[in-house]
């Protein structure tokens, strides 16, 4: 195992450790229901994660829709980016075709990542909201799609993709980047709420 | 007074305000879902301003890195000052109406958030004083408004007899502590103070449906301050006093007047706090009234109700009630001509009022400015009439009806219906 790929492995593991206490920190969210249901929680929790994440199911995405598939976009890019930083690590040969695709994904996500930081920067509510944190979260994150840009059209560029990944995932436990973790919950907590009561699913 | 607050935060956070904490990545796509920001357009009122506020405490105290390094993550220590700011973000600037939580781009839940932002603050002694005089009246005598069995009783008194020589109906009745009764039809205390009318027009209908029904002089109240101010203890205290009085008189349902917290509080949170299932149903007025006028057992006529209608969604009986539709299929029957707002159902503005803020005077005039909104949707329909099965709701509506010369009427859905009521053949 060359060094970069072990210092990845371990960031790895520091990351995936890190969340997980940081998980069970909050305790289990599951509690006794004693008020009668009017609708079904499941209902609500699968209309969660499919028909609310469509762009006219709610204000925020409809009415700003530009941000929105930004979003949808970044977060793709980084999902994928994060697959393809564990597969560096696996003795897998990924298709060239398959890494020119990803390289293309990785520059839009880019794009949108470094729109949507400027958006950050030049709204001023969207400024007076903003921490050190995010500035952060969103620049390790461009940098590692630039990155991963760079690995999937050039090989030898994989030690550097392993370290920047490494350095994100070291990130990854002490901001905002936490929420990849709770958003599950969030959402899935959204689901039942609203299904319970019969407003949505 | 700070550690009765930091307490609430490192003790006693539910897992899931924990969780909605941690989800905020402070997008801010939830700003115009909230009509305190639609109003002032002060980045403060932005929904995720306002969870950003409890958020950093939480960093604070709960993360590694706000204690640690907390300039990265805005994390901030729990002073006086940053008390009074939480205070006026909790209270001033948000009625919790949910509008924020159905739209958040994340799926978390900023009215969840804000209440443990009031948790807080009651620990703290820090609720608005006239909040916490309402959540003391009820504690201690049964009812926000300090009313006296025998006033209810007296009223209640006079209204029947009102009722028999208006409609020329001997046998109408409003009966009271009646055991073993079908239905208890428990009130907001200002109906029995500054609203008669719309008891009046629900002891019509239940007439009309030949219920079997009672009213109590005792522990009638629906509503409920301490859920306003998100005192567990005392919510479920106030809460306990209504249900254990119905489980007295033995009946098989719970009719909840129309107040949209009241129904909340009741039909959603009262088994939640209290720990138990209920021996009997609870149901809103208004699903009531729609299961009436469904089944045949009253009959409305339209035409008795000519002018323009418009409804006013209450958000604690829609949007976190569920009770969407009922009051529309009522409306159809009983209004000639039914409009809506835009937005409407689920998606409505708040009235601006809620929350508990009607109880708080120091926020008044951002009360008044925020309801703007909601003023100028009821312009834009040109209803001569708007209905809302909300007392809360109707209290801010009259205000705004004054403030903004909206030239309309404000009713219960009960005094609309009772016009609209085609008298049934009691004698056979």
């Amino acid at each position: 195992m060359t060094v970069p790929a072990a210092v990845l492995l371990a960031a790895l593991v520091f990351a995936a450790a890190s969340l997980a206490r940081a998980r069970a920190g909050i305790g289990s969210v599951r509690r006794p229901r004693y008020a009668a249901a009017r609708g079904r929680e499941s209902a609500g929790v699968r209309y969660a994660f499919s028909t609310a994440f469509l762009p006219w199911a709610k204000e925020s995405a409809s009415g700003h829709l530009a941000t929105y598939l930004a979003g949808i976009a970044y977060h793709a890019g980084l999902f994928a980016m994060l697959a393809r930083l564990v597969v560096t690590l696996l003795p897998v040969a990924v298709p060239r075709g398959l890494d020119r695709s990803l390289a293309l994904l990785f520059g839009l996500a880019l794009a949108c990542g470094l729109g949507l930081l400027a958006k950050r920067l030049a709204t001023p509510s969207l400024r007076a909201l903003s921490l050190p944190d995010d500035a952060i979260a969103n620049m390790l994150v461009d940098v590692a799609l630039a990155s991963a840009a760079g690995a999937a059209l050039s090989p030898g560029a994989a030690p550097a993709f392993q370290l920047v990944g490494a350095l994100l995932l070291l990130y990854a436990p002490l901001g905002k980047l936490r929420h990849m973790l709770f958003l599950v919950t969030s959402r899935r907590l959204w689901g039942q709420y609203y299904g319970r009561r019969g407003v949505r699913g | 007074m700070t550690v009765p607050a930091l307490e609430v935060l490192t003790g006693g956070l539910e897992p899931r305000v924990a969780a909605f904490l941690e989800s905020c990545v402070r997008c801010n796509l939830c700003a115009e879902s909230c009509h305190v920001y639609l109003e002032d357009r002060d980045p403060a009122s932005t929904p995720a301003a306002k969870v950003d506020r409890v958020a950093r405490l939480y960093r604070r105290y709960r993360t590694w890195s706000g204690r640690v390094v907390p300039w990265l993550t805005g994390a901030r220590s729990l002073t006086p000052a940053v008390l009074e700011d939480l205070k006026e973000a909790a209270f001033g600037r948000c009625t919790m109406c949910g509008r924020c939580t159905l739209n958040c781009a994340v799926g978390l839940d900023p009215a969840a958030v804000i209440g443990l932002a009031r948790a807080m603050l009651v620990a703290a002694g820090k609720v608005p004083a006239g909040i916490q005089a309402n959540v003391a009246a009820a504690l201690e005598t049964g009812n926000s408004m300090r009313i006296p069995p025998g006033e209810v009783l007296e009223t209640v008194a006079w209204l029947e007899q009102d009722l028999r020589e208006s409609t020329g109906d001997p046998t109408v009745s409003l009966p009271v502590d009646r055991p073993g009764r079908r239905v208890l039809y428990a009130l907001n205390p200002r109906e029995i103070k500054f609203f008669p009318l719309s008891i009046q027009a629900a002891g019509l209908l239940f007439h009309a449906a030949h219920e079997s029904w009672t009213l109590t002089s005792t522990d009638f109240d629906i509503t409920n301050y301490a859920y306003f101010a998100c005192d567990r203890g005392a919510q479920a205290a106030i809460s306990r006093k209504l249900l254990e009085r119905a489980e007295r008189l033995g009946v098989e349902r719970l009719v909840v007047a129309e107040c949209g917290h009241g129904y909340r509080s009741l039909r959603w949170e009262a088994p939640e706090v209290l720990g138990r299932r209920l021996p009997f149903e609870i149901v809103s007025f208004v699903e009531q009234l729609d299961e009436y006028v469904a089944g045949g057992r009253v009959t409305l006529d339209a035409a008795r109700n000519r002018e323009r209608v418009t409804l006013h969604d209450p958000c604690n009986l829609v949007r976190n009630g569920g009770v969407i539709e009922p009051q529309r299929r009522v409306l159809r029957r009983a209004a000639w001509d039914f409009v809506e707002m835009t937005p409407n159902r689920e998606h409505a503005y708040c009235c601006g009022g809620g929350g508990g803020l009607l109880a708080a005077s120091e926020y008044a005039a951002r009360r008044v400015a925020a309801g703007r909104l909601k003023a100028e949707q009821i312009r834009r329909t040109g209803a001569k009439v708007v209905v809302t099965p909300c007392h809360n709701c109707i209290d801010q509506l009259l205000e705004l009806n004054k403030h903004y010369e909206l030239g309309v009427e404000i009713r219960t859905l009960a005094e609309v219906a009772a016009d609209a009521l085609i008298p049934t053949n009691h004698a056979g």
